[in-house]
């Protein structure tokens, strides 16, 4: 079910009036019965895949209270802990990993070893990557005893299957995320509205912004050879196709769950004023990236093996190089995991690792850096220093984005050259936004562009100065806010791309 | 504690910890600072910190740590 879709407006709508409706003990209940409906219009077979997650999780959990509780040697209690985390991690990731990558290491092998073994035809189950890395989280908490296990079962089911999150996050904290899940909401007309407002603001960042930009990312970097001078408008436009997208996704799913009373941790904070790449991972799906440093990052920094090779770097390079690389080793295999999460491609290996290694050589050059400012005179809080580091980043990443969207890592590479080697912007015009749509029409959708991110642009500057538009306006007359959200409404269909033609959310395939 | 300081200005200079109790809150110390300073704590105290220790409530303020130092020197 499409969440741009008159169904799930329905289903979102029944959703909402029978949770206000009956009694409020209930409505953890009827929350979990619309989040296995949806979830099985994906697909009954994908049902098996959510409900092994959700087993599997829930018992590591309660085997791992049985043992904190019941064994009175530590040293036992800790190893049998560690068999039961273990074996919960790889019964879950070894899901992901068959569904995800079986068909990436066939063809590698194949390529490789020139065999000809036959790819399987596996459908990747709805939201599987983010559930998955939900309910393993809570494996982990419970392990390290910063949640205490979850003993009903359905209760369970409900915090790994909620709706609106499954699809493509925000990746979820059982420690923030249960206690609102389960307790009793009351109507509030405010709340609603709230709700409605971003959910409103969320589809026009999907269909106005990145829907649009989408249509000349498509054409660009599906004929590289003829829009060769259009490669620096793909990338750009891709650059506003992504994060409209995956951010106004964001807004639709945190607006649904503000309507039933439940608010989700933040996935966007304005990345591309990020000064820094470390900057815009805070900035940049924040919960993949809090969720790879809590439990990838920290524990592969502090096992022991890399203990060992922290002993062995410092007496070799001396102690702050020594105690830096260990670091710079972990942040390198978290972004070669990230890469692997975002798909099963080369590409989005290259495009993990090149993240990860600017953050490294960030990381060993840090004292370097102090040191040359200092030299230079450079203030740091100097507006012209600020906006250097702002647009170098947007370069940065603007270069990752090229790895991320391209088919394979020679064509991103053959874009970039482009990029700097050829600019005929005047092509774009030339690109056909609907089926025998003229040069007026494009250029139209153009000004529509624009102007969208002229909007958006607005809307992060005073956010990024401490001001919450959408407290601003909920203080107006409520004749102004409804022509603000009729606007909205009406731009939807006015301005942005049909939905039968662009298709959902990009992180839906993830 | 006066051994902490000086690794904590070791490792990130430009900071008030004495007095600040939001270093995690406020960005001073992100992951990276937390890490070196993590291997330092090992390597001067010899204490062993686990993941589970790496939450903002022990690495707020320079006070904070030095209580997590301290615990963990109980324990071991």
């Amino acid at each position: 079910m499409s969440l741009i879709s008159m169904k799930f407006v329905v289903f979102v709508a029944a959703a909402v009036f029978g949770y206000y409706v009956i009694p409020k003990r209930f409505q953890w209940v009827w929350l979990l019965l619309f989040s296995y409906i949806y979830y099985a219009s994906s697909g009954v077979k994908f049902l098996f895949f959510l409900l092994f997650s959700t087993l599997t999780t829930y018992g590591a959990g309660r085997l791992l209270y049985a043992v904190r509780t019941s064994c009175t040697d530590k040293k036992k209690a800790r190893f049998y802990g560690r068999i039961i985390v273990v074996c919960g991690l790889f019964l879950n990731f070894g899901m992901l990993a068959v569904m995800k990558y079986t068909n990436f290491v066939i063809l590698n092998i194949n390529a490789v070893f020139g065999t000809q073994i036959d790819l399987f035809s596996l459908l990747l189950p709805l939201g599987i990557s983010f559930y998955t890395f939900q309910s393993t989280g809570y494996v982990l908490d419970v392990y390290w005893g910063k949640c205490e296990p979850e003993r009903n079962v359905l209760r369970f089911a409900l915090f790994v299957s909620f709706f609106p999150q499954i699809l493509q996050g925000p990746i979820g904290r059982f420690h923030r995320l249960a206690g609102q899940l389960y307790a009793e909401h009351t109507f509030d007309f405010q709340r609603i509205e709230r709700g409605l407002e971003l959910i409103l603001w969320g589809f026009f960042k999907k269909m106005v912004l990145a829907d649009n930009a989408g249509v000349f990312v498509s054409a660009i970097f599906s004929d590289t050879q003829n829009y060769a001078g259009l490669s620096i408008f793909g990338v750009l436009g891709y650059s506003i196709q992504l994060y409209g997208d995956f951010s106004g996704g964001m807004d639709v799913v945190q607006g649904i769950s503000n309507l039933f009373g439940i608010t989700l941790d933040d996935n966007f904070k304005r990345p591309y004023f990020a000064r820094s790449i470390t900057d815009f991972w805070h900035r940049w799906h924040i919960t993949l990236g809090t969720w790879m440093k809590d439990y990838v990052f920290y524990p592969v920094s502090l096992s022991g093996w890399m203990n060992r090779f922290s002993r062995f770097a410092k007496k070799r390079f001396g102690k702050s190089i020594g105690r830096t690389l260990p670091i710079c080793l972990a942040n390198l295999i978290v972004f070669l995991v990230v890469g692997i999460w975002h798909g099963a491609a080369w590409k989005f290996i290259v495009y993990g690792l090149y993240n990860g290694i600017i953050i490294a050589v960030s990381g060993l050059l840090a004292g370097q850096y102090r040191s040359w400012k200092k030299a230079l005179h450079i203030n740091s809080s100097a507006w012209w220093y600020q906006l250097f580091q702002l647009l170098r980043t947007f370069l940065l990443v603007n270069i990752s984005w090229f790895f991320d969207r391209a088919d394979s890592v020679p064509q991103a590479l053959e874009m970039m050259r482009n990029a700097v080697t050829t600019f005929t912007p005047s092509e774009l015009l030339s690109i056909p936004v609907q089926q025998n749509g003229s040069t007026a029409m494009t250029a139209a959708v153009l000004v529509i562009l624009a102007a969208g991110c002229l909007m958006l642009f607005c809307v992060s500057v005073l956010q990024e100065r401490g001001i919450c538009v959408r407290e601003v306006l909920a203080k107006r007359p409520l004749v102004l806010r409804l022509a603000v959200y009729l606007a909205l409404f009406f731009a939807l269909p006015c301005l942005g791309q049909p939905p039968s033609l662009t298709g959902g959310f990009i992180y839906a395939q993830f | 504690m006066e051994q902490l300081l000086e690794i904590l200005e070791d490792i990130q200079p430009d900071a008030d910890y004495e007095n600040c109790e939001t270093l995690i809150d406020d960005g001073i110390l992100d992951s990276f600072a937390i890490l070196s300073i993590v291997s330092e704590l090992e390597d001067a105290f010899g204490v062993s910190v686990t993941p589970a220790e790496i939450v903002p409530e022990n690495f707020n303020s320079a006070k904070a740590l030095w209580a997590m130092v301290c615990r963990l020197k109980e324990e071991a």
